[in-house]
């Protein structure tokens, strides 16, 4: 890529499922498209692929929905879409997006801006979660099926939410024995998720394809139960482990300690807005959907004018949401440059996904009780090394707010800009879970890049 | 070190071109479109760096970018391992403190 400002009528951020199924869709429609992704292949968090020249062992298999990841990804290969991958899109004004590129500054400038990044881990503190060894599930599931590397031995996948088992799946795929799988949602609360399931196909079928591997394998999902601490001197050793209450209180007298040298830990998702923030875009905070989401209307516009948002970043919901949230924004987007009008199936699709997923998401409800997990002395934000004690120490002399708690103790000031311990500080601060959550503050750059980027962009 | 250099590893059939870089000194044999931090890891090498205030091991957290406990220093400059792929010849070193 040699120049540094290009234009194309639609501008899109990610390349997962609501990315593609968006891009494919508009050049269709005739539409000029560039999609940036971090990323090195499209696919998003999702449809990882291994890379060129690596390949998995006889025997292991994908899940059900990843024949709807390479229909998806076939079709974004063979449209008239640019994709430029290992781009950071790290500013963003309407019609305008800047991004770090092979460590150049360049900018797109787009009619229209369609932001699908998708989404992170939660992270809910305890004790030893900074340990070597011990990482989100999302980073074994990279490791795995990004970069074919074994994560360890003996593994304890941990926390909360459906990705729990793509963990599972790929760490027996890697040939990691599963000592633990626990799901800290009570197997009472699993029951409210089943119409969701039952009543969507695709859902079903995934998810009797997951048991099915467990099954086979010999590894057992544990409901109601989590992880208390973990353990070791530079390298994680053990975890205790016990049974937890259906708020996620632990249960006394439960504990187990086994010995493991990976744990993935990771409780639910939370959706990536930052760029929506920047923008402008108004949030709202939604716990079943993973906590601040951007808000969109019925054909996927936020509430700036040219900027539109699919997939995870309006709340998590899986695969199915974003892609049909991607092709409805594509056809919105395409009707908003004067092509025609949206199509009901579109919108009535998008909707029905959201409705399964929402339902689903529903017995993954976060558990207050898993915010006491962390003692006094845990480590509640990584960048700065801040202990709950601090934490609790700050919002009690600087107040409540996320902004007071960071004044008051450097939490959150650190280079990751809070995206690990947000989610969770006021919660922890105030120890209070149910507390209101402030939105995030967001500053340029919103992803980290060179100096050098910032003071040389066009534009 | 780590005593976990026999538990790490790869899987699977890699027929990628073999690149080596240092690591504190050390010879590491990596492929051709590793990280830094899964040519590590997968070497048995999961800490990566020493938190700011107590000096305490860190490694991967999120291994897409975010988290930045993977910090080490790339020919002198602090990058996430990550997301910097190897290059032959590269001297890693581990990171200190994520200052900004
Ligand atoms: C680690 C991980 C593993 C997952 N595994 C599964 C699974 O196995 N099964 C399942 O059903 N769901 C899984 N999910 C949930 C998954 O996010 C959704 O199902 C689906 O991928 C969402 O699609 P999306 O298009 O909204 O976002 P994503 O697929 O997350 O795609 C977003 C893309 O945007 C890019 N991006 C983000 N910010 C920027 C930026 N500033 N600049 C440039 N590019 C950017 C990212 O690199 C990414 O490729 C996983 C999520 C995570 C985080
Ligand atoms: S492990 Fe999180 S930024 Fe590298």
């Amino acid at each position: 890529m040699s120049e540094r400002v290009r234009q194309a009528q639609v501008g899109i951020v990610g390349g997962g499922p609501a990315g593609m199924a968006a891009a494919s869709a508009l050049a269709a429609r005739g539409r000029s498209v560039v999609v940036l992704d971090e990323g090195q292949r499209a696919g998003g968090q999702i449809f990882r692929q291994l890379p060129p020249g690596v390949a998995p062992p006889a025997g292991v298999s994908e899940p059900p929905s990843h024949d709807h990841g390479h229909e998806l990804i076939d079709a974004f290969e063979g449209a008239q879409v640019e994709l430029v991958s290992g781009a950071t899109v790290w500013d963003s004004k309407p019609g305008r997006l800047w991004f770090e590129h092979a460590g150049e500054s360049h900018l797109l400038e787009c009619e229209r801006i369609l932001l699908a990044p998708g989404a992170m881990d939660r992270c809910i503190p305890f004790p030893g979660w900074t340990l070597p060894g011990v990482t989100t599930a999302g980073a074994l599931q990279v490791m795995v099926r990004g970069f074919g590397v074994k994560p360890g031995r003996r593994a304890l996948v941990v926390g909360s939410g459906p990705l729990l088992l793509p963990t599972v799946t790929a760490l027996l795929a890697a040939g990691v024995e599963v000592v633990a799988a626990l799901e800290a949602s009570s197997r009472w609360n699993a029951l409210r998720a089943l119409p969701g399931v039952i009543g969507n196909g695709a859902r079903l079928r995934e998810a009797m394809w997951y048991m099915k591997q467990l099954v086979r394998a010999g590894v057992k999902l544990r409901w109601g139960w989590t992880v208390l601490r973990c353990e070791g001197d530079r390298h994680v050793e053990r975890a205790v482990i016990a049974k937890v209450d259906g708020q996620g209180r632990p249960r006394l007298g439960t504990e187990r300690t086994i010995e493991v040298d990976v744990v993935g830990a990771g409780f639910g998702l939370v959706p990536a807005i930052e760029l929506g923030l920047l923008l402008g875009c108004d949030s709202r905070h939604l716990a079943a959907r993973g906590g601040h989401c951007l808000v969109v209307d019925e054909q996927q516009r936020t509430t700036i004018d040219g900027v539109f948002a699919a997939g995870e970043i309006g709340g998590i919901g899986g695969a199915e949401v974003a892609s049909a949230e991607g092709a409805l924004a594509a056809a919105a987007i395409d009707h908003s440059l004067g092509g025609p009008a949206v199509s009901e199936p579109l919108v009535k699709q998008a909707r029905a996904e959201r409705r399964a997923s929402d339902a689903m998401l529903r017995a993954f409800a976060p558990l207050p009780g898993l915010y006491q997990l962390a003692n006094d002395d845990t480590i509640v934000c990584r960048c700065e090394d801040v202990p709950l004690s601090e934490a609790r120490a700050a919002a009690e002399l600087h107040g409540r707010s996320s902004r007071a708690i960071k004044v008051g103790c450097r939490a959150g000031m650190g280079p990751c800009q809070a995206r690990i311990c947000g989610p969770s500080l006021q919660q922890l601060a105030t120890a209070d879970p149910a507390c209101e959550m402030d939105v995030p503050v967001v500053r340029v750059p919103v992803k980290p890049v060179r100096a050098s980027t910032i003071v040389n962009a066009p534009g | 070190m780590s005593d976990n250099r026999s538990s790490m590893g790869r899987f699977g059939s890699d027929e990628r071109e073999a690149v080596t870089f240092s690591f504190d000194g050390q010879e590491i044999a990596a492929r051709n479109g590793d990280t830094v931090a899964m040519a590590l890891w997968a070497v048995g090498e999961a800490t990566l760096r020493r938190s700011s205030r107590e000096g305490r091991p860190r490694g991967v957290l999120c291994n897409m970018g975010i988290c930045y406990e993977c910090l080490v220093l790339v020919d002198g400059v602090a990058v996430r391992a990550c997301t910097t792929v190897v290059r032959a010849g590269m001297k890693v070193e581990r990171g200190g403190t994520p200052g900004e």
